[in-house]
């Protein structure tokens, strides 16, 4: 199977030493299943960052565990090589603001990924060109990003998170530009790739308007996560 | 896997173009210095080659007759040319002096050629127009450098000369062109004065009492007369014969008449090694300073543009782009600011800057090839700065806006 | 489809680079020393020849006659001035007799007394005698002694001597005032021939010594341009042939003359051979003497013969010859000439063909590798 979704298990993140020593991760515990879509909400200087990235393998942690699918990528120290080429297969990324390069079209900015991954060119456009018409927005492939309306560059950066059908993406705001209608679509987009592809994907934001979307959403105060269902009722203690 | 530069530099591309043309014209200018300084050295070999000798027989313990003046009487040439080993020998006269036509001044070179045939040494090889000098008075052959046209009159000190044959890149080793005119009136150039100053020896001799002794008749007279007659030459030009070593039959002519000699190999690196040394160097410090400003330039811009696109590489970096495609990316942009800016600075150095300059720009193939590498060279240098900068962004920092 | 996006903007693109690249190839290839060299042909003709000389002379009169004393004297009297005409004989000037008519006078004196003394001697060889005829009567009567008529007899003989002696003295008397009075007439400056006074030196009061000039005159007729040739290019020099002559002052006007004759002595130091050109018709005004002209001789005409412009004859490996092209191909071809005039154009003995086709003038130097480039006219060389 390609995934099982994410793991992590007492994961903490020390900046610094000794007296000016700052823990933005004390003990962060999460789970997430294939096909599921987490949201991660916390107040700022929480840690939201820290952990997403110390998940999408950009930094390191102190301690602690983190599984992707049935791989151990961290168990006190990284226990994968390249984590370069993790983050290109491995873990997919959509930002709150679209980061499209502004010197490639559409299709090649979602293609791209798939081409550094080694994927023949035709193939890649092929695959790219399939996920913008999912998103629906294959009749602005030949565009210019600048050319493209908030939106239309939001759904080009999530087909990009998506194209190398990652068992893990990481949403950091996804939704923070939008208006409701839209916001809304985007996690309904989230939902059915996640559903799709199997996809394990966390979800870190602080709009009022799709927190209610999420089954599961994880709180994070103080460098320590807690979970609850949708209704806000804590799981764990 | 597409090409991240070409994909920039086409999305950016009158940037890249504008900016390299600015460029271009810095390499331009700085292969047309390299061209001064080939033209210089050319100029000196061009009048080694035209002279058509291979040896030069001077003053003793000169370095004449271009680097140093020089004086011998015009009669030595007949005993240099009974020596064996010697094919042909003839007088040269070289002066630098204002030659004149309808009021206009040129600074040029007179040569005085002895009379004889085509192929003397002295004698301009080939012409571009005209005939060689036919008369033995008062017919000048003139380079085109110097702006005169056939049958044109123009004036060398005394004398009025009309112009019969034109040459091209028959230049002194610092760029005035040259006129030949016959021997004898070369002679009388270099060494008669003017009227007033002839009027005024006459006045001294007269006055002088050693000269106007009273039993002897006609005294002032003979000594005016032997006061303006030349009897001085520049140099021997002298032709080798083939079976002889020219530098066996240098050192025969110097030992039995007294003078000093110079093969051609000698001459060139009088004229090369002592009148250009200076301008070389100058030209050389030019270059240097000229590369590094183009180098600082082609730096900054690539910097810039690097730091423009320091989002965009912080993702590149994040989704998982490897190092050495970003290096690729900033390196292949300057390389190609690099070539647009060789392909514009060529152009304009034939095209602009070497026909205008008053000196002649001799642009070699091979000083063009090597200025590319150069170009090349300095463009991978100067993009290591961008590439550090690059290189330093953390792909952390995409996240987390 | 995404193909054709691509298209449009790498084709404009090229469209940009690609003329930029063209022409740089262009200018690399067209100028510079990889460019073929531009030069002029032109074919070996047959023609006439028609030699000539060239010289320069200075305008001199063949004849000059310097007029001056012939002992240390000084200028009494000069009658004539620069530009004068006179005519044989005619008295120009004189010098300062200083002392010689007083020495004439003298002289006279000296003769007058010679001629006294003659009387005198003359009376007493008279008185001799008789006494010397008297006393012999008077021993022939026995009145007197033999001694007396011995001395009387001698006394006689010395009066006789003494009268040889008066005689002598008269003549050389006479002839030393000769010498004075030719003396006296050596003073006079006489012109020898009818001329033209060209120089006068000095002034009366003016001391000169033995052989300097006072005057110097000319025979006007007599006037020829003495005309240097260089050796090298004498060939043909002789007397009678026809000469044109450019005086200096005279630019526009060609003198028509001869040369009268090659002069034996040729000036070794400056390696000329010199010779006199008379003008068939003295020039009027007369040019001064001195006065620079440029004489040209024509030399008899050569019959048809190919010729070449002397400008494509060049020296390379010790020979002397001429690029020609063939089949646009250059060759490097040694030729052996012959005459040559004054134009430019030489004949060519051998070595060369009618119609064969000579590079005469080039932008460089040729090689054997050259590419070349045909033109009209060399680039660069204005009308």
């Amino acid at each position: 199977m390609k995934s099982s979704g994410i793991r992590i298990e007492g994961l903490k993140k020390r900046y610094g030493s000794g007296e000016t020593a700052v823990d933005a991760l004390k003990s962060v515990d999460m789970l997430v299943a294939p096909g599921e879509v987490v949201g991660l909400i916390g107040p700022s200087g929480s840690g939201k960052t820290t952990l997403l990235k110390c998940l999408g393998a950009v930094i390191e942690p102190t301690a602690g565990k983190m599984t992707l699918g049935q791989e151990v990528i961290y168990d006190n120290g990284w226990k994968i090589r390249d984590l370069r080429a993790l983050r290109r297969d491995r873990i997919g990324f959509v930002f709150q603001a679209p980061y499209l390069i502004s010197f490639l079209d559409v299709t090649d900015n979602v293609a791209l990924l798939p081409m550094l991954a080694g994927i023949p060119n035709a193939e890649a456009r092929a695959r790219a060109r399939q996920l913008l018409k999912e998103l629906d927005v294959l009749h602005r492939a030949q565009a210019m990003p600048s050319r493209l309306s908030g939106g239309e560059q939001q759904r080009v950066a999530i087909a990009r998170g998506l194209v190398n059908q990652p068992p893990v993406i990481l949403a950091d705001e996804p939704t923070a530009p939008l208006d409701s209608e839209r916001a809304l679509a985007v996690i309904r987009i989230l939902n059915d790739m996640a559903r799709k592809f199997e996809t394990a994907i966390i979800v870190v934001t602080h709009d009022e308007k799709i927190i209610p979307t999420f089954k599961r959403i994880y709180q994070i105060r103080d460098g320590v996560t807690y979970e609850q269902n949708g209704e806000g009722r804590l799981l764990t203690t | 896997m597409i090409s991240l530069a070409g994909r920039d530099i086409l999305h950016s591309w009158g940037k890249f173009v504008f900016t390299g043309m600015g460029l271009g014209l810095l390499i331009g200018i700085t292969l047309s210095m390299a061209g001064i300084y080939r033209g210089m050295v050319d100029d000196a070999k061009v009048l080694l080659d035209n002279s058509g000798a291979d040896l030069w027989v001077v003053q003793k313990d000169t370095l004449g007759p271009y680097a140093e003046p020089s004086s011998i009487y015009d009669d030595h040439w007949r005993g240099i040319l009974a020596m064996p080993g010697v094919k042909a020998a003839a007088n040269i006269t070289y002066l630098i002096m204002q030659v004149n036509r309808d009021g206009d001044d040129v600074r040029a070179m007179v040569a005085g050629v002895m009379p004889g045939e085509p192929g003397t040494p002295g004698w301009p090889p080939y012409l571009v127009a005209g005939r060689q000098i036919s008369r033995s008075h008062y017919e000048a052959v003139a380079d085109i450098a110097s702006g005169f046209k056939l049958g044109d009159r123009i004036q060398i000190r005394r004398n009025q000369y009309t112009v019969v044959g034109l040459t091209r890149r028959m230049v002194s080793s610092s760029g005035d062109p040259m006129v030949f005119i016959p021997l004898k009136d070369a002679q009388e150039a270099q060494f008669l004065k003017d009227n007033d100053a002839i009027l005024e020896q006459r006045r001294r001799t007269a006055q002088n009492p050693a000269f106007n002794l009273p039993g002897v008749p006609g005294l002032p007279e003979s000594v005016n007369a032997s006061q303006s007659v030349n009897p001085y030459v520049n140099a021997v030009l002298v032709q080798v014969e083939k079976d002889y070593l020219p530098e066996d039959v240098a050192r025969m002519i110097s030992r039995w008449k007294r003078l000093t000699v110079y093969t051609r190999s000698q001459m060139e690196e009088i004229l090369v090694g002592k009148l250009i040394a200076t301008s070389a160097r100058q030209i050389f410090m030019f270059l240097v300073i000229l590369s590094l400003v183009s180098s600082a330039i082609v730096a900054f811009i690539i910097y810039t543009l690097t730091l423009g696109k320091i989002r965009e590489i912080a993702v590149l970096k994040l989704i998982g782009t490897k190092n050495r495609t970003i290096v690729g990316l900033i390196m292949q942009q300057s390389i190609a600011l690099g070539l647009i800016g060789f392909v514009v600075g060529k152009i304009s150095a034939t095209l602009l800057m070497a026909p205008i300059f008053p000196k002649y720009v001799l642009l070699q193939p091979l000083d063009s090839v090597f200025g590319f590498f150069a170009v090349v060279v300095i463009c991978i240098i100067s993009s290591t700065i961008a590439i550090r900068a690059a290189l330093a962004v953390d792909p952390a920092d995409a996240i987390g806006g | 489809m995404k193909r054709r996006f691509f298209q449009k903007r790498t084709v404009a693109l090229i469209a940009v680079l690609g003329p930029l690249l063209a022409l740089l190839v262009y200018v690399s290839l067209s100028s510079g020393p990889l460019a073929p060299v531009p030069v002029v042909l032109a074919p070996v003709e047959n023609r006439e020849l028609s030699p000539a000389l060239f010289g320069i002379g200075t305008v001199e009169a063949r004849y000059t006659y310097k007029i001056g004393p012939t002992y240390a004297g000084r200028i009494l009297k000069l009658g004539v001035d620069v530009g004068d005409h006179v005519k044989a004989g005619e008295t120009l000037g004189e010098m300062d007799p200083v002392d010689l008519d007083e020495r004439l006078g003298a002289q006279k004196a000296q003769v007058k007394r010679a001629e006294a003394q003659l009387s005198e001697t003359e009376a007493r060889k008279e008185y001799a005698l008789t006494q010397a005829v008297r006393y012999e009567e008077l021993l022939k009567a026995r009145s007197t002694s033999e001694e007396l008529a011995t001395t009387r007899r001698q006394e006689l003989q010395i009066a006789e001597a003494g009268l040889a002696v008066a005689r002598e003295e008269l003549s050389r008397a006479i002839a030393e005032q000769k010498a004075l009075e030719a003396q006296r007439r050596n003073l006079l400056l006489l012109a020898p021939v009818d001329g033209w006074i060209v120089a006068r030196n000095a002034e009366p009061g003016t001391t000169l010594v033995a052989g300097q000039a006072v005057v110097e005159i000319v025979d006007p007729r007599s006037l020829w341009v003495n005309v240097r040739f260089d050796q090298i290019r004498a060939q043909g020099l002789a007397a009678g042939l026809e000469a044109r002559i450019l005086l200096r002052s005279q630019r526009g006007v060609e003198q028509m003359g001869h040369v009268l004759r090659v002069e034996p002595l040729a000036d070794a130091v400056t390696e000329e051979t010199l010779a006199k050109v008379v003008f068939e018709e003295l020039p009027e005004p007369l040019p001064p003497i001195g006065e620079l002209a440029e004489v040209t001789l024509a030399l008899p005409k050569l019959p048809p013969a190919p010729l070449i412009p002397s400008s494509a004859v060049l020296r390379k490996n010790g020979t002397l010859g001429v690029w020609r092209v063939r089949d646009g191909a250059l060759e490097y071809t040694p030729v052996v000439l012959g005459a040559s005039d004054l134009e430019g154009s030489v004949q060519v003995k051998e070595g060369l063909k009618v119609a064969d086709r000579l590079v005469i003038y080039s932008a460089n130097a040729l090689t054997e590798r050259s590419r070349i480039h045909v033109v009209e006219k060399i680039p660069g060389v204005k009308p």
